[in-house]
């Protein structure tokens, strides 16, 4: 039974109440008269009887005085009398043994029930009830009724009869009085404990206690009250098998299966001594409330109810998770010292580095969450410490997680067509003010990988791919020369309220964003510009082709009832202005990477109407090679694809920034 | 008869005291017990755990699930007192001795106390709840 339940407490009113009842029957029994406390006792005689499930029913009439003091004459059924329905259990009528006609005094404590639309109260809780004998001459024909047995009639009740608790009035009340699944944490928010049954205990501060008495009996009303550190989203169902599977796993896709990815909104909290655990919570339908929440809640105090243990785990097997937990280490304030009294005075921030960590979920889809949105944000907070790029490429640190704010250049998918697209990996070409205004040394683009794991708003994707956007990135993995966007990396379109801007320069980005220009140090999967001359055409690579002006889709069939039209199958529909592609590869000499061959393709698009298409096809047939070469290509920003050695080739593509 | 009217007045009464203090009186919980016999203990320890569920179809279809301590998952219904758990069968049903099982009082406990979880569904969904306890016992 849950401590503190309303089960364990009638559970204690039941004990106490039998042992009351036991020695009071003991004591009727001793005393062998009547007890002369009068006060409380309701006198009755008995019209009828019947019997409802395994309650007696005894239909009474209410007596104003013991018809002991009566002589049996005047003990004639009175008009006047109320009439009363009393109850009894099946013990109690055992007990009593009683029949029409009978006189009953009840004790108290007996309870008296008026019913909505009847006019006969009923009493129930009649288990101090005592048959009195009016005189000798009862006895005796109480002793012949004994032995033979009286026929109760007994009614069987219809299950069709259902109980209606609500008044038209409180009809409106009573949805939203019940917790909703799945349901925005938003409706505990004003720390509505209403809503929750008044078994909850009083408020702890330590995590590991609240752990430590899972199992025991009440551990589940066992409130923990901790900061929220993080927000953020893990894909569920994939979410802790790829930490577990070794060091390799950080920054490993997760290739997406067919079922839409569900994601777990999780908190990352910590307690007064300093103890994190990351409780997950439910599924989020829609991911575009991540941004929201993060806002609203981190930095705020919760209290945590009702939890389930999902996994205790170890720095070894979470690095992600101990990446993020480090970041938060030291505690900016002293935390308690376990061991102590709660009042203790001995705090510290001398600590070491946790080791382990729990991670909990609730119980069956229901929040156990109280956020009071309204409250100050606590002092354990430690928000994102938000950094210059051109810091974070010079930092050492390895597998360090960092936040930054940056405008986005542009994406590059991966080019698996079978993924969604919110769920395939890219590369975010970005760039800030402390990059573009450097001169040497640090490139002035950095490319951040964006694993599928690292889960994306709705409103994040849109806005990579509409146009240049300043992202905010929170918490991303900096390591082995490389910026990740992994598990708990949130990925923010709105300026953090609160960072610790440690020389971070939030501006936007003024005048046109520089590329660094393509020279020796231009390796793959980089973005760069080039300048150059034409010194060959691949003719082979010359093409054209019409695409979807809706999808891009490049791949149109011939409309079968007309031949003359252009069908797209992903869209179901005629195209009627196509976009025509052109791609050609073309060889120039730069002076910046004067060694090298260097290839580029590049591409052309160009939206026509249908016949205007067939007339371009044809003068496409006939260009000059010879008009192209030696045409100075100036400033072409490019993605590069490969770059090789033996031979000497840089592989480009051009591009157009975001 | 007498007993369902006096079994919902109690209810009510719980749910008006519930809805005024967040609380039950002793006295409503002892009636409980009265009422209800062995019943009351168990069906407050379901309310207690949120074990009760409302299920809900867009058609404005619902019924009841509850899961048992057993962890099995019972259906009750709305429209008239049923349940798929064998103590209905048995005192209910079979022996007229109790009114409810544990599971019924349970709901309408949690609907008092404003505790049932709810569930949306669709209309195949919920259907499949009811026939699924039909194959079960045929």
């Amino acid at each position: 039974l849950c401590r503190g339940g309303l089960a364990e407490r009638l559970c204690r009113l039941q004990n106490r109440e039998r042992s009351a009842i036991s020695f009071w029957r003991h004591q009727c029994i001793s005393d062998d008269k009547i007890p002369s406390d009068k006060s409380g006792v309701l006198i009755v005689k008995i019209l009828e009887i019947f019997e409802e499930c395994t309650i007696q029913v005894a239909i009474c009439q209410q007596l104003e005085q013991s018809p002991a003091m009566l002589s049996p004459e005047d003990a004639v059924i009175n008009a006047e009398e109320p009439i009363l329905k009393v109850l009894f259990t099946r013990e109690t009528a055992v007990h009593l043994k009683s029949r029409p006609q009978d006189v009953i005094h009840i004790y108290p404590p007996w309870q008296k029930l008026l019913l909505q639309n009847a006019d006969v109260p009923v009493i129930m809780n009649t288990y101090f009830s005592q048959k009195v004998l009016l005189s000798e001459h009862s006895e005796a024909r109480e002793k012949t009724y004994g032995l033979t047995k009286m026929l109760i009639k007994k009614n069987i009740i219809s299950l069709a009869q259902t109980f209606r608790l609500d008044d038209l009035d409180d009809k409106l009340h009573r949805e939203s009085s019940d917790n909703q699944v799945p349901c925005a944490p938003q409706t505990h928010n004003n720390g509505d404990s209403k809503q929750h049954p008044s078994a909850l205990s009083a408020v702890n501060d330590s995590l590991l206690e609240m752990v430590e008495s899972q199992g025991a009996v009440g551990w589940r009303e066992v409130q923990v009250r901790v900061v929220i550190q993080r927000v953020y989203c893990l894909p569920a169902r994939e979410g802790y098998r790829s930490h577990t599977q070794g060091s390799k796993a950080l920054g490993a896709t997760l290739v997406a299966n067919a079922d839409p990815p569900s994601v777990r909104l999780c908190l990352l909290v910590q307690d007064a001594y300093g103890m994190f655990s990351e409780v997950q919570l439910q599924s989020l339908s829609s991911t575009d409330d991540i941004e929201r929440y993060c806002r609203s809640w981190e930095g705020k105090s919760c209290c945590l109810a009702g939890m389930k243990i999902l996994q205790r785990t170890t720095r070894g097997r979470a690095l992600g998770l101990f990446s993020l937990i480090d970041s938060l280490w030291p505690p900016v304030v002293p935390v308690k010292v376990p061991g102590q009294s709660q009042d203790s005075e001995m705090m510290t921030t001398n600590l070491p580095p946790p080791s382990f960590c729990y991670i909990l979920t609730v119980q069956s889809g229901e929040i156990h969450v109280e956020v009071d949105e309204e409250e100050q944000i606590s002092n354990l907070y430690q928000p994102p410490a938000v950094h210059g790029l051109n810091e974070i490429l010079r930092s050492d640190g390895c597998n360090e997680r960092c936040s930054f704010w940056a405008q986005v250049l542009y994406r590059r998918l991966q080019s698996k067509q079978s993924i969604p697209i919110d769920q395939r990996e890219m590369l975010l070409f970005v760039t800030d003010s402390t990059l573009q205004n450097v001169v040497l040394g640090i490139p002035k683009v950095v490319a951040v990988s964006v694993t599928a794991s690292c889960v994306l708003s709705m409103e994040i994707t849109e806005a990579l791919s509409a146009g240049s956007r300043l992202v905010f990135f929170k918490d991303a993995l900096w390591g082995n020369g490389r910026i990740i966007c992994v598990e708990r990396t949130v990925l923010l379109l709105q300026k953090p309220l609160l960072c610790s801007a440690a020389g971070a320069d939030l501006s936007e980005l003024t005048g046109p964003v520089r590329l660094d220009e393509l020279d020796s140090t231009t390796q793959a999967n980089s973005i760069c510009a080039l300048r150059g001359t034409v010194v060959g055409v691949n003719e082979s690579t010359a093409f054209s082709w019409p695409t979807c002006n809706r999808c891009g889709n490049g791949k149109l069939e011939l409309y079968p009832q007309d031949r003359e039209l252009l069908y797209c199958n992903q869209c179901s529909e005629v195209v009627t202005t196509p976009v025509l592609k052109m791609q050609l590869e073309v060889f120039l000499s730069c002076p910046s990477r004067s060694q090298s061959t260097v290839k580029v393709k590049v591409w052309h698009e160009i939206s026509m109407a249908l016949f205007a298409l067939l007339t371009m096809l044809l003068f496409l047939q006939t260009y000059e090679v010879q008009s192209v070469l030696g045409k100075e290509v100036g400033l072409l920003n490019c993605y590069v694809h490969s770059v090789t050695s033996h031979p000497n080739c840089v592989a480009l593509e051009e591009i157009v920034l975001l | 008869s007498t007993l369902p009217a006096v079994a919902e007045e109690l209810l009510r009464e719980i749910k008006k005291a519930f809805q005024e203090t967040s609380e039950v009186p002793d006295e409503l919980l002892l009636g409980l017990k009265f009422i209800f016999g062995p019943s009351a203990v168990p069906a407050l320890d379901l309310v207690d755990q949120r074990s009760v569920t409302r299920v809900r179809a867009p058609s404005g279809r619902t019924l009841y699930q509850v899961l048992g301590s057993s962890g099995k998952l019972y259906t009750c219904y709305s429209s008239c007192h049923f349940c798929t758990c064998p103590a209905f069968g048995f005192s209910v049903l079979q022996k007229s001795e109790s009114l409810l099982c544990k599971h019924i009082l349970a709901v309408y406990l949690s609907q008092a106390m404003g505790a049932c979880q709810e569930l949306a569904v669709s209309e195949e969904q919920l259907t499949n709840i009811l026939l699924a306890e039909e194959e079960d016992e045929g």
